[in-house]
């Protein structure tokens, strides 16, 4: 956005390497598939309880393509 | 993936507590807060679109319209006839970003469109930049008018209104139409196992008509035509639409608009990816006949609506055999001819078949990486801790805020779902265009020499040199080679006339 620095890197022809969340450092240009995380459920149910029970009612959109 | 792809969003915007607001005014608002100064440049150039042109070789007369959208657009007569001096290009507020995307008023909805990337984890990374960019927009959009903006990346108003997302792949224009169609469609209908977002309730036009019912997305409802050129009512699952945006000589572009908005990034990269590897046998003419689908538009529903999971289909010889299996023959196929050409591609095969494995043996083991898994999870959770039934309309308020983009508050980011890129790629994509496709020389472009620019589309910038319009047309770029050798010679140039000097354009 323009109020904020904008800066160029370098530009590479290769793609930007993935994110690797177990990144040991290898030559792999893909990301690892991580263990399967569970949902801290009781943070969820604080989030979805504050959740307006009218939202859907009243959320009227157009239709777009 | 030596592809150019691209997903184009509408976003759904409303603020908060509101029983009405006027779609149309909020998106202009919120693309006009882009910039904090609100200083809009009508840079987009419309004349090279043509929504009403057809790859199967002739003009559409028409495009057929919601009978709700057709009344509001008188509607729009009048509240514009209210606002004198309201152009179209103010309407549109059409924007293009220094990251080479495009930012828009469609219609009536806010409209993100990546900019071109060929890497999978450059295109996840530019659709989440989106969403932040957006949210930003809202953010200061909110503080003006002392009310929330609130935004959500869905498909669905749940009363019958949809709006698209759209996964976007440059092809081979040698590829017939017909065999294109007849190869991709069937991919199409059974894709929605693993790249739904997930909905509550059953819609059609007309509202929603049964509420309660978990499906897998958002817009298998909305499909009723197996191929056209429409996109706004009687949708196709294969469009028609002839826009390449490259040379049309050389290539189509397949305009992808069955699909749902992805939160999941792993799903955006899956749906992307696994459609971008069949469009590659689809060049090499390896998509057998058989591997078609004996009813397609109804297919996709029974699919979407299926509670049992087993999502079975009848093939065009009368075989049946399950969704999963279906793409299987699909992931069979490519794991013999593209295994090896990349790291990305080698991803792409490996975590569509564990999804497939997975989907088998227990979907619900995909809560953290596919949004229907997730979303149905959150749900159930739901539903036991609060004691409700599933037709309680309280749920459809839970769904709709999965997609609410807003950090704090949506639900799907109270999600701990894998991610696939970082927070810092995301950021950097947020205001640097992929550094190896045409995308660049936009973004580049508007960077150096925003004051210079007339006009600008997806394969060509205008420049104003010295009171002269010079273009420079990008339709050659979609060759990798031939936008490196763009993309250096910006890189070099200290001004637009050294840069069409260096280009030989004058």
């Amino acid at each position: 956005m323009k109020d904020q620095i904008v800066y160029y890197p370098e530009r590479k022809q290769k793609p930007a390497k993935p994110f690797e969340p177990d990144d040991g450092g290898d030559d792999n240009n893909a990301p690892k598939r991580p263990d399967v995380n569970r949902p801290d459920t009781q943070e969820l149910l604080k989030r979805m309880r504050r959740v307006d029970k009218d939202q859907s009612r009243r959320y009227r959109q157009r239709t777009g393509e | 993936m030596y592809r150019l792809f691209g997903i184009e969003t509408e976003y759904g915007i409303t603020l908060e507590n509101a029983e009405q607001i006027d779609p149309v005014k909020e998106s202009i608002e919120l693309i006009k807060h882009y910039q904090c100064d609100h200083k809009f440049l009508p840079q987009w150039d419309y004349d090279g679109e043509d929504p009403f042109k057809d790859e199967r070789g002739f003009r559409a007369k028409h495009l057929n319209n919601h009978p709700d959208e057709i009344e509001e657009e008188e509607k729009d007569k009048e509240r514009f006839a209210e606002q004198p001096g309201r152009s179209f290009r103010e309407i549109k507020s059409d924007r293009i970003l220094i990251n080479g995307a495009r930012l828009y008023n469609d219609h009536a909805h806010p409209e993100y469109s990546t900019p071109e990337c060929q890497n999978l984890f450059d295109l996840v990374a530019h659709d989440k930049a989106g969403e932040r960019i957006l949210q930003e927009c809202a953010e200061r959009r909110s503080e003006e008018l002392g009310q929330r903006v609130l935004l959500y990346k869905n498909n669905t108003d749940f009363y019958g209104h949809s709006y698209g997302c759209h996964d976007n792949y440059l092809m081979a224009r040698e590829v017939p139409f017909d065999y294109l169609k007849s190869s991709i469609l069937p991919f199409f209908v059974t894709r929605q196992i693993f790249a739904g977002a997930g909905k509550i309730g059953i819609e059609t036009e007309a509202g929603l008509a049964t509420p309660g019912h978990f499906q897998l997305t958002q817009r298998a409802d909305f499909f009723h035509v197996e191929a056209s050129v429409d996109t706004m009512h009687k949708r196709p699952i294969v469009n028609t639409r002839d826009e390449p945006h490259a040379d049309p000589a050389k290539y189509r572009r397949l305009h992808g608009i069955v699909g749902d908005a992805n939160m999941s990034e792993y799903a955006t990269a899956l749906k992307v990816g696994t459609t971008a590897l069949v469009i590659e046998l689809i060049e090499q003419r390896l998509i057998p006949k058989s591997f078609a689908i004996a009813n397609p538009i109804d297919t996709i529903k029974i699919i979407s609506h299926d509670q049992t999971y087993r999502w079975m289909i009848q093939k065009v010889d009368g075989k049946m055999m399950s969704a999963i299996d279906h793409q299987r023959e699909y992931l069979a196929l490519a794991q013999k001819h593209l295994a090896h050409l990349s790291d990305e591609t080698d991803w792409v095969l490996t975590e569509w078949e564990e999804t497939l494995n997975a989907l088998e043996d227990d979907p619900m083991r995909l809560t953290d990486r596919l949004d229907w898994v997730a979303k149905k999870w959150l749900l159930e959770t739901f539903v036991e801790s609060e004691g409700i039934e599933w037709d309680d309309l309280w749920l459809q308020s839970i769904d709709l805020e999965y997609h609410n983009i807003n950090l704090e508050d949506g639900l799907f980011y109270g999600l701990q779902m894998q991610r696939i890129i970082s927070d810092e790629q995301v950021h950097t994509a947020m205001h640097t265009p992929p550094l190896d496709t045409r995308a660049y020389f936009r973004g580049k472009s508007l960077n150096k020499f925003e004051d210079s620019i007339r006009t600008v589309q997806w394969d060509s910038i205008t420049f104003d040199i010295e009171g002269k319009a010079v273009t420079v047309n990008m339709n050659s770029l979609a060759n990798p080679e031939i936008a490196q050798k763009y993309n250096e010679a910006l890189d070099l140039s200290p001004n637009p006339q050294a840069l069409v000097e260096k280009l030989g354009l004058n």
